[in-house]
Parts: structure tokens; C-alpha cells; sequence
């Protein structure tokens, strides 16, 4: 190449130009060409960004044409943890194909699909997977290509135990409210209720679908049915949220499980002064003059210790912990979830607003499935799994894949986690707590929980909570319970979590 | 005289081999795509009806034939390029739903893919023409301002009586035609330009008035740009047309920067182009829809952002290597998934049945053509006919990167076609228009030795030159 | 697995090789153009056969070999140097821009002529054409000669 490159050693050869006159030209088109080549480039990685990173996402979003226009498309079952069908695929007419849903209980949580109303619930969130459109990347899709039909469906194995997801629509019937049972150990939703429900059936079958589904659409946003309470209904949490505030007062060192707030017996009375504003309690008159430390004050759900707590603890560090705990964002689950907050998502004004917080009031809004994941997480010892109902993937040559169990946070170490857990279990058994809790004794088995009862202001009974795990010393479940309206928390929702706990081990083998 | 017998002696035959290898190239490629295409269709091996496919291929052996009898020696890439480009448009067409267009032609009832192949066959008749036919330019160069007042005409003429598709006012429809003007706009803006700014660009490098802190061209000069920039306002006011205005004003900054290599001159128009931007969001609400549509398709999925969002459900399911000719695409309902699939969203079609594979192997057809066309315009023998061929060039370029960008959600999608590609019969003829005078640009006028291959012999020669000097003396 | 699936799919994979083989095919061309563009950039361009000349040096009937810029003039720095009294030091230059030749006076004091004409810019030249050079006249001809 040099050998033959000859250049003239001579001066400089003169610019073929004319001084003055105007540059070449060449230069300038090379950076043109240069500087189009830059934004090719740029267009291709964006190509790349959609082809390949968010294939997925979109290849499998409900909104997309494929997912639309298999909605008649047979696709796979979802079965129970115990393998009973709680939705099916059935060919109606010639060539055309209706989902069934032997078991209306598990609603709204398997949702419907219908090709008028589209889908809901699992039937939409996983509507990409009972169909089996792959997502176009990944060698297992490869392969899938070379087949023509681009569908292989998958049946959606669930967690879900159908018996104790029935006794759980049963306690809640007749009321508006929430029930989630989660397996502390693997995060696995074993029930998931919420009232009022719906039928399926009856929005999927063409005779009676629209009269019926324009009758729910009609219905007052309070009486709902379409709408999953368990994951996407908001409550003021009342005195349950107190096991969040005791979280963030040890897991901060705030406070101990020994500390005690002197002022506390005389605030009863007196109400606690908190920049002009004074926090009310003096509903629990049998401790007296007693400065309680955190499981009496647990045991007695006492406003006015938590509030102090919550102060020590203080506004940035409360929301911290509570974000550990899931507060704060949509926690991540199979069905879309509403976020909880203890702020109403808009930082503590003043500190009125964070003691109020600090026992459930004020502008803290919790899902049951949240409050249910607090009580697990101190359950199993501090360590927060990651919920799912979705335990596997079963495709169409037999083959399981599985979701494993994972640790989504360790939000406190044990020693913390079970000083809170041996409060919640003073506050069923402890002759203390026997009023408020007690009614969710386990006969046998040592239990634990926290009742609450969530002012609404205004009128009207207000709405009853009870979290809360069972066998205290090695929890196989734990439950959140919401009854809307249920009047204090030992009224309706307490007895309705011991029944579904005590049901649930009676049921293990 | 010499001159004259020079160009005469150049009149006789030359063979194309390599256009003549690359085009056989392209037959084969699309063959086996339109086998694969068929196939898929029909759920067995089958080639099915290949005779939009042969016509195809007989225009581009007609073209390479004109070429050939031509006899001047010219670039071999640009057509089979441009070949391959419209042979993945009419497979595509081919594969669409055929009742998107129908159109009664003299009694014979077209559909898309028939309609698409007699654009792609006018379109080559008229490349073919200019390529051999356009000998002289002078009368391109010497009316610039003809070509001017027949843009404006033409341009005001859509202000009035064009009539509105999909909100924006393009077609203009006399008697039986009807046609997108800014198709053609485009390209008398090129040869405008072209021919002014080969008169002027010393003037307009020239560094005479100031303004506030920039040293400006005389400004009499300056004027055609500031015109120019009030067109591509006007353009998006009156036609609601944000793609061809992006276009123009992109063009003529690029060529205005290459005929000038004056930063602060492409600077200053990046700053008019930001002004005027800003004013247009702030005054118009179809502007502002466009920007918040881009932002976030997905928060109107089933309303203004749709399309979109069905484009990139396409463009996902390609995935890397596509789903196949004839495997993509679902149609829902009554029509494709994605509304206006032939016309603004051919790119997401391509790239869900092709891949991102078959997405970048198509833009990197248009950045060949670039670097041919730039090429051409580099080595051209006068100033005009280099901006000219850059000019067109860019056209080509830019146009398809605006609308691909707006197809992957990079840039808010504007309604401009996909050069080639795209359904549309201006579409089509601005593009053989294009190829046509790109060809006849690239005419070279040296038959001398560039082009042929250089043998052992002739190095071995160069090598003993080399030592023995620089100038040698060679006596008869 | 179904053959034709198997069939289809090796199709498409046959249709996106073809097109990136196409491309190949495209950027190599290109890379051969660029580099016959280098390799002609050192091959003569042209050559300058002189046609006319009253003081018989150069010789009627020489020719020099063009590189792509030249200077004539009496200066020995010229690439072609003249021995002529009406040639000035600098007089002209011949460069080949892109695919054509240009002449080009370097501020002469008798000028340069191209077919008797004298020129004030660059003036493109095609094969054949005759340029004078102070009294000295040549004709640009094709590098290989006839």
C-alpha cells in the first residue's frame, strides 16, 4: 500500500482555488455523511430497544392485538394449589371456544375473559401465558417460531387453596370486605377474598353478559364488585398500622421493647399535646397510672404510646421503614396492586399528621394485601418474602415451570422481628389483650395478632381489621382482615381471622 | 469539435456487470421471499402467483438495459438498491390485506399490491428517463426562480384546495388525479436550492452583516432562508403536515451547511428551528397532541397514542428475527393491527415479519444509498449538480429516518412516507424523479482508468514510474 | 417437527441472509471503489501533450504525465517547469477535481488561454481541449493516450 502511494515530494501542490472564493465542498458532505451515519446508528438501537429489551413487555401487554384477538382462542386452565380447575377453556358451537369458571368463589382474583368485555384479573394479567405468545427473544421462543401457530398455552398453577379460599368468601358474606392469607415462609397467597363479588359466568355468556356487566359498571363505587379489594382497596388502617410504627421504632432504635413514655398514663387523660393539637386515647382505663412498654401497650392498642413513638422515630425514617415493609408503591405482586402510604403520599405536613399516622389515622391508607404482608414479615422473623399467587407455569407436554420462593426484603433482624411478634401474641393471649384481640384464639394453638379499628369521621360504623399469624412459634399462615363497617376490630374481623387461621392448620395433613 | 467528438465517441454500448450481478442478486433475494411469503400464506410449499414479482424483476432488467444502450459510464449501486428497497415494498403490499385500496382503473378493478406495482413501474420508466434522457441541466439551474414561484404555486394551491387525510391537508385532487404536492415540492426545493446556493454560496460564506453577537451573510442572501423557515412554518399550519416541514427545513439546513461549512450558520437555523418550534407547541394544539402522543403513547393506547402503540406491539413481536413474511401482522376485527400499515407505519410492519434483523439491514440499504449519493455529489463536475445530488440524497435520508424514528417512538411520529416503500404513487414518482437525476448526475465524464480493475502489471508499471520520478518526460 | 414448518423457517432465515448478503455484496463494491480511487489518485490522470511550442523546448509532440494538481510556470518548484519567457514563475495550475479537469491562472502576467479564450476562474477542460500557456500550447489527452 505505501510502496504504491506515491505523494509528490515537492512544496506543497496550490489549492486548486482561487483565494477568497469559496470552500470545497467534499469535507462538509463527508461530516454530513458522518453526522446521517450517528443518527442511523441511533435509530438502530432504538429498533434494538423495542426488538429486543422490551419485547417482551409489549409482545405480552393485554392491549396487544395477539392477546386481543385470541380472546376466543382456547387457552390453559388455572387450577388450585390442590389442582382443582378454577377456570377453563370449553368449545362452544363450532370452533369457537368460552372460558368456564367452575368456582365463582375465587373471584375477582381469576378475573374473566370475555370477548366483549375484554379481561380482568389473572385471566388478564397473565392472558399472554394462557395463551402462550412468546415474547420473540430467548431461544425457548426460537424455537417456537418454527412452529406456524404461534399459541402453545400454558395452564397457570396457583397457590391459591380453594377450601380456604371458599370459608373466606363465606365469613365475608353479606359484608363488603377482604381477606389474604399468605404462607409466611414462601410468600404464597393461599386465600385471596374480597366482597362483593360477581360471576364470571355471567359476563362471559353472550345471553346474559351485557345486561349484567352494565349492571356492575352501574353500581356505586362503594359497592363494587369489579373492583379486588384484597389488592386494590384502600382503607385507613386504624390500630393494625401500630405494628408498622413498631417496626420502625425498633428497627431504628428508637425505641425498645422496654421503653416506657412517663407522660403516657396522665395523657390518657389529659390527651397528648402535639403542636397545639392533643392526641385522644383513655380507651383502655384498666391500666391506669401504669407507663406501659410495647407489648401492654400493644396488648391495649394504646394510641398515645405509638404516637410518641412515631415522633422519636420521625417522619423521614417512619416512611423509610415503611417502605421496606411495601408502603409507598404498588407492591409487586400477579394482579395489579394500589399502593399503601402512610402519608397519603405526600410527606407528613406537620408532626400532628405523623403521630396520627404513627396509630393508623391521619391520612395512612393501607390494602389488605399490604397490612397481610406487615404480618407475615414479622411472622417470619423480619424477613419479607415476595408474594405471589402464581406458584408455576405448566405447559402443554407437561413440563413445570416453577416460581420459586424469594426473599423480596429482610426488613428487621429476628431478635427486633420477635419482640414484635411475642406483642402480637400478648395481644390475643395476654389478659390484656383478651378484649380486644382475644377472639382470634386458635383453640390449642398459641396465636398472634393485632385487632384495629379504623375511624372513618362522620357517620357510620367504623371499618374492623385484625392482622395476624398462627402457631405464634412457627407460623403456617398469616392473615389480614378487612369487614367494611364491621364496628370495632373485635366485632367482625378478629373471629373471622381466627377461623380462617385455625381452618387452614386444621387442614394441613 | 474535440469536445463534440468526445461526447459522440461515448455513445456506443458499455456493460453494467456488476449492476448486472447486484440486480440478479436482488431477483434471488426476493424469489425466496416471495416463496417463503406464499408458503406461509397457504400452509404448504407452494410460490404461488409470482407475476407482480416478475414484472418487477423485467423493470429493473429494462432499466439496466436502458442503462446499458446508454452507454455512459455511471454508478452501478443506486439501482439495485433501490431495487431491493421496492421488491420488499411489493412483497409486503403483496402480503397486506388487498381491500385496503381499491381503485377502478380504465375498467380493471387494482387492489394495493397491483396499484403499488404500476407506481413501482411508472416510478422506474421515469428514472430510467431522466437518467438517459436529462443530457443538459442548464435549464434545471438557469429557472431556479421558476422552479421557486411553481413550489410556492404549488404549495398555496394545497392551501386552498387540498382536501384533508387523517387531519392533515395533503391531497390535491383535480379532475381524476389526485397526488400528495409536497411529494414534488420537495424536490423543486432541492433543484432551487441547488441552483441558488451554487450562485451564491460564496457570498453567503462571506461573513458582511451583523446581528447582536453573529456575523450574518449579506442579508439580501439571507432572505431565501428565512423564506424557507416561514414555508415550513406555513406547511405545518395551514397542511398540519409536521413531516414534510421537518423535511424541507432539515434539507435545506444540511445543504445550506455544505455549500457554506459555516457552523453558525447551521447553528443559527438549529435556533430558528427551536424558536419556531416553540411557538408552533405553544399556539397549536394538534402540535401539542403530537408532542404529549409521543410522550407517552401508552396513556392513550386506545385513543390518540393507538397507532403508535400497535406499531410497537409489531416492532416487540418481530423480536430479532421476525415472525416471517406472511406470519405477522394479526389482522383484528375487520382491518390490521395497525391502521395506515401501507402508508405511514410500512417500517413496523417490515420490522415485526422481518425482525430487527431485517429493521436495520433496510436502514442500512438507505445509508448505502446515502454514501453513494454523497459519493456522486462529491465527485460531480460542477457545484450545482454536487448540490443537487446531496440535496437529493438527503431527502431520501432524512425523510426515511424521520419517519422510522417516528415509527420506534424516538422522535413524535409525523406522516411522511417511507422512500420506496411506502404505498403511495407521489411517493413512488418523486422517488424514481429522485433516482432518475441522481443517475444522470453521476455520469462521469472521465471514461479514463478509475473504474477498471487495476492489474499486477500496471502496479508493477506504477512501481518502476514511482522510481523513476515524479514528472516524467515521455517523447514520442 | 413439521417439515414444512421447518421448511418455512429455514426460508426466512434464506430471506434475511439474502438481503444482508446483498449488502455485503454493496459494501464491498464501495471498498473497491474507494480503493480504485486511492490507486488512481497515483496514477496519471491525464497527460499534457505539447502541441506548440516557438522556441521547440518543450518539443512539439512531448507529453507529461499528470498527477492530480500541477503547476506550470519557469520556477523549478513547478511540477511541470517551462523554459519560456512569457511563462511567468507561477503561471497556471491543472487540477482534477472529482471526474473532471480544471485550469486555473495563478495570476499570470501574459494569462492563460483555453481555445483562445483568456480565463479568469477556474474553467473546467474536457480531453482534447487546448490550453495556452504563455506561447506554449498543449492538449490535455486521456492518460493511456489514444
Amino acid at each position: 500500500m505505501i510502496g504504491r502511494r506515491r505523494r509528490s515530494n515537492t512544496k506543497e501542490v496550490v489549492q486548486p482555488r482561487s483565494p477568497g472564493g469559496p470552500p470545497p465542498m467534499a469535507p462538509a458532505l463527508l461530516r454530513v455523511g458522518i453526522g446521517l451515519f450517528v443518527v442511523y446508528a441511533a435509530i438502530g438501537v432504538g429498533l434494538g430497544w423495542w426488538g429486543v429489551v422490551e419485547a417482551g413487555r409489549l409482545t405480552t401487554d393485554p392491549g396487544n392485538p395477539l392477546v386481543l384477538a385470541a380472546r376466543e382462542a382456547p387457552r390453559g386452565e388455572i387450577l388450585d394449589a390442590r389442582g382443582v380447575v378454577l377456570a377453563e377453556s370449553v368449545r362452544e358451537g363450532r370452533g369457537g371456544w368460552r372460558r368456564n369458571y367452575p368456582h365463582p368463589e375465587a373471584e375477582p382474583l381469576i378475573g374473566y375473559l370475555s370477548p366483549r368485555f375484554g379481561a380482568s384479573g389473572l385471566e388478564r394479567s397473565y392472558g399472554a401465558e394462557l395463551l402462550g405468545i412468546g415474547d420473540g427473544v430467548g431461544t425457548e421462543s426460537l424455537l417456537r417460531k418454527l412452529q406456524r401457530d404461534p399459541y402453545d398455552e400454558q395452564d397457570l398453577l396457583l397457590s391459591l387453596d380453594l377450601r380456604l379460599q371458599r370459608r373466606a368468601m363465606r365469613m365475608l358474606r353479606g359484608e363488603r370486605g377482604a381477606i389474604v392469607a399468605i404462607e409466611p415462609a414462601t410468600g404464597r397467597i393461599l386465600a385471596l377474598a374480597s366482597t362483593p363479588t360477581y360471576d364470571p359466568n355471567r359476563i362471559v355468556d353472550p345471553a346474559t353478559g351485557a345486561a349484567y356487566f352494565e349492571e356492575l359498571l352501574d353500581r356505586p363505587p362503594k359497592d363494587s364488585a369489579l373492583l379486588d379489594r384484597a389488592t386494590r382497596g384502600v382503607y385507613t388502617p386504624g390500630s393494625v398500622l401500630k405494628m408498622v410504627t413498631a417496626v420502625a421504632g425498633l428497627g431504628s432504635d428508637a425505641i425498645t421493647p422496654a421503653t416506657v413514655y412517663p407522660a403516657q398514663p396522665a395523657e390518657e387523660v389529659t390527651g397528648m399535646p402535639v403542636d397545639g393539637f392533643r392526641v385522644r386515647d383513655g380507651h383502655h382505663p384498666q391500666t391506669g397510672d401504669r407507663a406501659l412498654a410495647l407489648d401492654p401497650a400493644t396488648a391495649v392498642s394504646c394510641n398515645i404510646y405509638f404516637a410518641h413513638t412515631g415522633l422519636n422515630v420521625g417522619g423521614d425514617a417512619f416512611l423509610a421503614w415503611g417502605a421496606r415493609l411495601g408502603f409507598g408503591a404498588p407492591i409487586p405482586f400477579d394482579v395489579p396492586t394500589a399502593a399503601s402510604s402512610l402519608d397519603g403520599g405526600d410527606g407528613f405536613v406537620d408532626d400532628v399528621e405523623l403521630a396520627n399516622a404513627a396509630y393508623g389515622q391521619g391520612e395512612a391508607q393501607a390494602t389488605p394485601l399490604q397490612m397481610a404482608l406487615v404480618a407475615a414479615a414479622i411472622a417470619e422473623r423480619g424477613t419479607l418474602m415476595t408474594p405471589h399467587v402464581v406458584d408455576g407455569l405448566r405447559a402443554a407436554d407437561g413440563s413445570i415451570d416453577e416460581v420459586e420462593p424469594s426473599a423480596w426484603r429482610q426488613v428487621l433482624d429476628r431478635g427486633r422481628a420477635d419482640s414484635i411478634a411475642d406483642a402480637m401474641r400478648g395481644a390475643v393471649e395476654s389478659r390484656l389483650g383478651r378484649p380486644y384481640a382475644g377472639a382470634a384464639k386458635i383453640p390449642g394453638v398459641v396465636t398472634a395478632g393485632k385487632s384495629g379499628t379504623a375511624e372513618l369521621g362522620g357517620e357510620g360504623e367504623p371499618d374492623s381489621w385484625f392482622i395476624g399469624f398462627a402457631p405464634a412459634g412457627d407460623p403456617k399462615i398469616a392473615v389480614a382482615v378487612i369487614v367494611e363497617g364491621g364496628g370495632t376490630g373485635s366485632q367482625a374481623a378478629v373471629p373471622i381471622g381466627g377461623d380462617i387461621m385455625g381452618a387452614w392448620l386444621r387442614l394441613q395433613p | 469539435m474535440a469536445m463534440a467528438a468526445g461526447r459522440a465517441s461515448r455513445v456506443r454500448p458499455r456493460w453494467r456487470g456488476r449492476e448486472a450481478r447486484l440486480l440478479v442478486v436482488v431477483v434471488v433475494v426476493l424469489a425466496v421471499g416471495w416463496l417463503g411469503l406464499a408458503s406461509t400464506v397457504a400452509g404448504e410449499l407452494t410460490i404461488g402467483q409470482p407475476a407482480p414479482l416478475v414484472v418487477l424483476a423485467v423493470m429493473l432488467g429494462v432499466v439496466h438495459v436502458a442503462l446499458v444502450v446508454d452507454g455512459r459510464r455511471r454508478d452501478q449501486v443506486l439501482l439495485p438498491v433501490v431495487g431491493l428497497l421496492m421488491g420488499l415494498s411489493l412483497l409486503l403490499m403483496s402480503r397486506l390485506p388487498q381491500d385496503l385500496v381499491v381503485q377502478s382503473l380504465a375498467g380493471v378493478e387494482l387492489s394495493l399490491a397491483g396499484i403499488q406495482l404500476l407506481w413501482i413501474g411508472l416510478s422506474l420508466a421515469v428514472a430510467a428517463t431522466v437518467a438517459v434522457g436529462l443530457r443538459n441541466d442548464l435549464w434545471l439551474r438557469s429557472y431556479k426562480y421558476t422552479w421557486a414561484v411553481a413550489g410556492i404555486a404549488l404549495l398555496l394551491l394545497v392551501f386552498v384546495l387540498g382536501q384533508e387525510t387523517n387531519g392533515a391537508r395533503l391531497t390535491l385532487r383535480i379532475g381524476p388525479f389526485a397526488g400528495q404536492p409536497s411529494e414534488l415540492l420537495k424536490i423543486i426545493l432541492v433543484v432551487f436550492l441547488a441552483a441558488y446556493l451554487a450562485d451564491n454560496r460564496a457570498l453567503l460564506a462571506g461573513r458582511d452583516s451583523r446581528l447582536g453577537p453573529l456575523r450574518l451573510p449579506p442579508l439580501p442572501y439571507l432572505l431565501p432562508m428565512l423564506v424557507i423557515w416561514g414555508l415550513a412554518l406555513a406547511t405545518v399550519v395551514v397542511q398540519r403536515d409536521l413531516g414534510a416541514a421537518l423535511l424541507f427545513y432539515g434539507v435545506f439546513l444540511l445543504l445550506l451547511y455544505v455549500a457554506t461549512q459555516r457552523r453558525d450558520l447551521l447553528a443559527f437555523g438549529v435556533v430558528l428551528f427551536v424558536v419556531g418550534g416553540l411557538v408552533l407547541y405553544t399556539l397549536f394544539p394538534h402540535v401539542q397532541d403530537r408532542v404529549a402522543i409521543w410522550l407517552d403513547p401508552f396513556a392513550t393506547a386506545q385513543g390518540a397514542g393507538f397507532q403508535i402503540v400497535r406499531g410497537l406491539f409489531a416492532l416487540g413481536r418481530g423480536g430479532v428475527l421476525g415472525t416471517g413474511l406472511g406470519g405477522g401482522l394479526p389482522t383484528v376485527g375487520s382491518g390490521p393491527s395497525i391502521p395506515a400499515v401501507h402508508t405511514d407505519f410500512v417500517f413496523d410492519a417490515l420490522g415485526e415479519e422481518l425482525g430487527l434483523a431485517g429493521g436495520l439491514a433496510i436502514l442500512a440499504l438507505y445509508a448505502l444509498f446515502a454514501e453513494r449519493g454523497l459519493r456522486i455529489a462529491a465527485g460531480a463536475r460542477d457545484e450545482f449538480r454536487t448540490l443537487l445530488a446531496a440535496g437529493l440524497t438527503l431527502v431520501i435520508v432524512v425523510q426515511a429516518a424521520i419517519i422510522v424514528a417516528g415509527n420506534a417512538k424516538l422522535i413524535p411520529l409525523t406522516g411522511i412516507t417511507l422512500p420506496w416503500i411506502a404505498y403511495g404513487g407521489s411517493s413512488m414518482l418523486a422517488g424514481g424523479i429522485i433516482l432518475g437525476l441522481l443517475l444522470a448526475v453521476a455520469v462521469e465524464d472521465r471514461p479514463g482508468a478509475a473504474i477498471e480493475r487495476v492489474g499486477w502489471r500496471e502496479r508493477l508499471g506504477d512501481a518502476s514510474r514511482a522510481a523513476a520520478g515524479r514528472v516524467e518526460r515521455v517523447v514520442r | 417437527m413439521d417439515p414444512l414448518d421447518l421448511t418455512l423457517w429455514l426460508l426466512r432465515l434464506a430471506f434475511l441472509a439474502g438481503i444482508y448478503g446483498f449488502l455485503v455484496l454493496v459494501i464491498r463494491a464501495l471498498r473497491r471503489d474507494l480503493r480504485q480511487a486511492s490507486d488512481a489518485a497515483d496514477r496519471p490522470l491525464g497527460r499534457l501533450v505539447v502541441v506548440g511550442s516557438p522556441s521547440g523546448d518543450p518539443a512539439p509532440g512531448a507529453a507529461y504525465l499528470l498527477a492530480a494538481a500541477n503547476t506550470i510556470g519557469r520556477d523549478v518548484n513547478n511540477t511541470i517547469v517551462l523554459d519560456d519567457s512569457f511563462t511567468s514563475g507561477r503561471h497556471a495550475a491543472l487540477t482534477y477535481r472529482g471526474r473532471s479537469w480544471y485550469v486555473e491562472d495563478l495570476g499570470s502576467t501574459n494569462g492563460t488561454r483555453l481555445g483562445g479564450q483568456a480565463i479568469s476562474a477556474p474553467t473546467p477542460l474536457a480531453w482534447g481541449d487546448v490550453v495556452e500557456v504563455g506561447q506554449v500550447r498543449f492538449r490535455l489527452e486521456r492518460p493511456g493516450g489514444r
